[in-house]
């Protein structure tokens, strides 16, 4: 199976999986509403961060931040689906980052 | 020489390997094993600072016998400079460093034999063999024995969860072993590049070569050895993508495992994070990829903590969490910083070992790790959840606790590096730390008690009360004077930079 199909089964996974979404205690909504805020302002506060490397890059994150906060509002449950016990799930990410790691290394190395 | 420096890891090997002789004699593993916990925090303290080399071989220009003879382009060259064999360094802070591990070790298997109905030799075995692999892996300067160990030590932790008997434990094992599987031949395969390209296992002989051009430090080659050895740092920390799992699997343990468990990923954290920095320190890149996964690691896993309803689910992502803030002090780089990452690191191996035995309290009444299905647990133990709402608090870093002094410095230091986001983003999470562990302990304590919830009529063991009670006094006295841990601390965070 390529990489391409991997990518596209796991978003078909994703969809399907939102539409079961239960629905949920006065908890789990508060604690979900907490998480978001925490989320989208440590995000924030995160991408003002790169302004060590590129003015233009932070105002882009930055919007970017806020568009997310704007059209993809709540990325908490989405978040959580994404990172649950699936050894499926977690093997894939596991590649990503690897591949992500060893390519900024080599590239973040030689750039920054 | 010093030998007692390699006791610190020979007896509890020896140790483990006599209780899993004697596993059916529960009466000799309990004597056995208390006494041998009881030595852990003890030998540290005494014995002396120094190196030990295995082989009793030190460099050819401190062994002029040896050098006799040989011809003068060894003698005269970096090899005149370079150990011959495996060299195990015993400095302050892995002095306190191993006397915090031998601590919570020693309590930890204090509750496990007071709360176990039946000692078992077999968890013991596997609860020493991983303290005898994060001791080796703090102490040795060589960094193919200390693969050997981080993966003794990812089996140990392995083997506490299979021997723990909670639903799903098996599962959980089994996928770790599978992601472990990937990332622990890559870190090994990052080592061999690192052999390949500097002809040394020896960390301080290679840090040698690349600081004084022996080997090129922008070969290619070099850099990908970085990404990979730090891919294993993740996986043996916890780091994301490894987050996920790294809480699974506390979560699948009894509770003095899972306070063992988060004390191997902070010091794997911090002795695989001190070599990528004595190491690749020059690429400035490698600072910035620490902040970002650290930063990474604290937003992700205190989201998640606050999304779940499993007590033992919640701690394991605040743990993971707050790996982020010792991330931070070692990726910021400055001494005060690097010195604040590692009493924060001192300070949460032992304040979430307190939470995860204060929480099992709930499991051993209860049988119950489901906050949802918990409640008024206040009344049947008040003071047990004194001690835990006290632990808490220290988690938050609220004064005058350990947590406060650690997180005070990580912020004051990035203030002083001119990177106050970081310092905010500190702040918040912190917050969200404490509005998390109140969310579980208003449901578990506060709330009235379910009509379907089941109590035991059985009293907690003294042992537990004593191990957090301990916990607690430790976490008062490194609060109130936090120089006892960052004078130690201090020698090594200046040899860093």
């Amino acid at each position: 199976m390529s990489l391409y199909d991997i990518i596209i089964n796991r978003i078909k996974k994703v969809q399907t999986q939102g539409e079961e979404e239960e629905p949920v205690t006065s908890i789990d909504a508060s604690s979900t509403l907490a998480a978001e805020i925490t989320l989208l302002s440590s995000l924030l506060v995160a991408a003002i961060m790169l302004r060590f490397f590129s003015n233009a890059l932070m105002i882009i994150a930055v919007l970017l931040v806020i568009a997310i906060a704007v059209f993809a509002m709540p990325i908490m449950p989405k978040l959580k689906r994404e990172q649950n016990d699936s050894l499926n799930g977690m093997v894939f990410y596991v590649i990503l980052a690897l591949g992500i790691v060893t390519v900024l290394f080599y590239w973040g190395s030689l750039n920054v | 020489m010093n030998p007692l420096i390699a006791l610190m890891v020979v007896i509890p090997i020896a140790c483990a390997l006599i209780l899993n002789l004697f596993h059916t004699k529960e009466r000799t593993v309990k004597i056995i094993a208390i006494v041998v916990a009881l030595a852990l925090p003890i030998i540290p303290l005494v014995t002396s600072y120094g190196l030990h080399y295995f082989g009793a071989y030190s460099t050819l220009a401190q062994s002029p016998t040896l050098a006799q003879g040989l011809p003068g382009f060894i003698t005269g060259s970096a090899l005149n400079l370079f150990h011959m064999g495996i060299v195990y360094s015993f400095q302050s802070a892995q002095q306190l460093f191993i006397f915090i591990i031998g601590l919570i070790a020693f309590l930890a298997i204090l509750t496990s034999l007071s709360e176990i109905k039946k000692a078992s030799g077999v968890y013991a075995y596997l609860m020493f063999m991983g303290v005898a692999a994060v001791t080796a892996v703090l102490l040795s300067d060589d960094i193919f024995n200390l693969y050997v160990f981080f993966e003794i030590a990812a089996i140990a932790q392995v083997g506490i969860v299979i021997a723990s008997k909670i639903k799903g434990n098996y599962e959980t094992a089994l996928k770790y072993m599978i992601i472990g599987s990937i990332a622990s031949p890559l870190m090994l395969l990052g080592i061999a590049l690192l052999l390949g390209v500097t002809g040394n296992v020896n960390i301080t002989d290679i840090a040698y070569s690349l600081k004084n051009g022996l080997v090129n430090p922008q070969n290619p080659v070099l850099l990908m050895a970085c990404g990979l050895i730090v891919f294993g740092w993740m996986y043996g920390s916890g780091l994301p993508p490894f987050h996920t799992i790294k809480s699974a699997l506390y979560s699948k343990a009894l509770p003095h495992g899972a306070a063992m468990l988060q004390a191997f990923s902070v010091f794997t954290l911090v002795a695989i994070g001190i070599i990528i920095l004595r190491i690749f320190s020059y690429l400035s890149f490698s600072h910035v990829f620490i902040i970002a996964i650290s930063l990474a690691a604290m937003i992700f896993s205190i989201t998640m903590a606050l999304m779940q309803t499993d007590i033992k689910r919640i701690i394991g992502y605040l743990a993971v969490g707050e790996l982020g803030y010792i991330g931070l002090g070692l990726g910021i780089g400055t001494a005060f910083s690097i010195t604040a990452g590692l009493f924060q690191a001192v300070n949460e191996a032992i304040v979430t070992a307190f939470l995860f035995i204060g929480f099992g309290t709930i499991l051993y009444k209860t049988r119950e790790s489901d906050i949802r299905k918990l409640g008024g647990m206040m009344v049947e133990m008040p003071k047990v959840a004194l001690l835990v709402l006290l632990a808490g608090l220290a988690m938050a870093g609220v004064p005058p606790f350990n947590i406060f002094q650690s997180k005070l410095m990580l912020i004051q230091a990035s203030l002083n590096a001119g990177i106050p986001e970081l310092g905010i983003i500190m702040i918040l999470l912190s917050i969200v730390t404490f509005m998390t562990f109140m969310k579980a302990f208003y449901a578990v304590y506060m709330r009235p008690k379910p009509r379907d919830l089941e109590i035991k009529n059985t009293n907690i063991p003294k042992a537990t009360i004593f191990s957090m009670v301990v916990f607690l006094i430790v976490c008062i006295i490194l609060g109130l004077f936090p120089q006892i841990a960052t004078g130690l601390l201090q020698g090594l965070a200046n040899s860093l930079i």
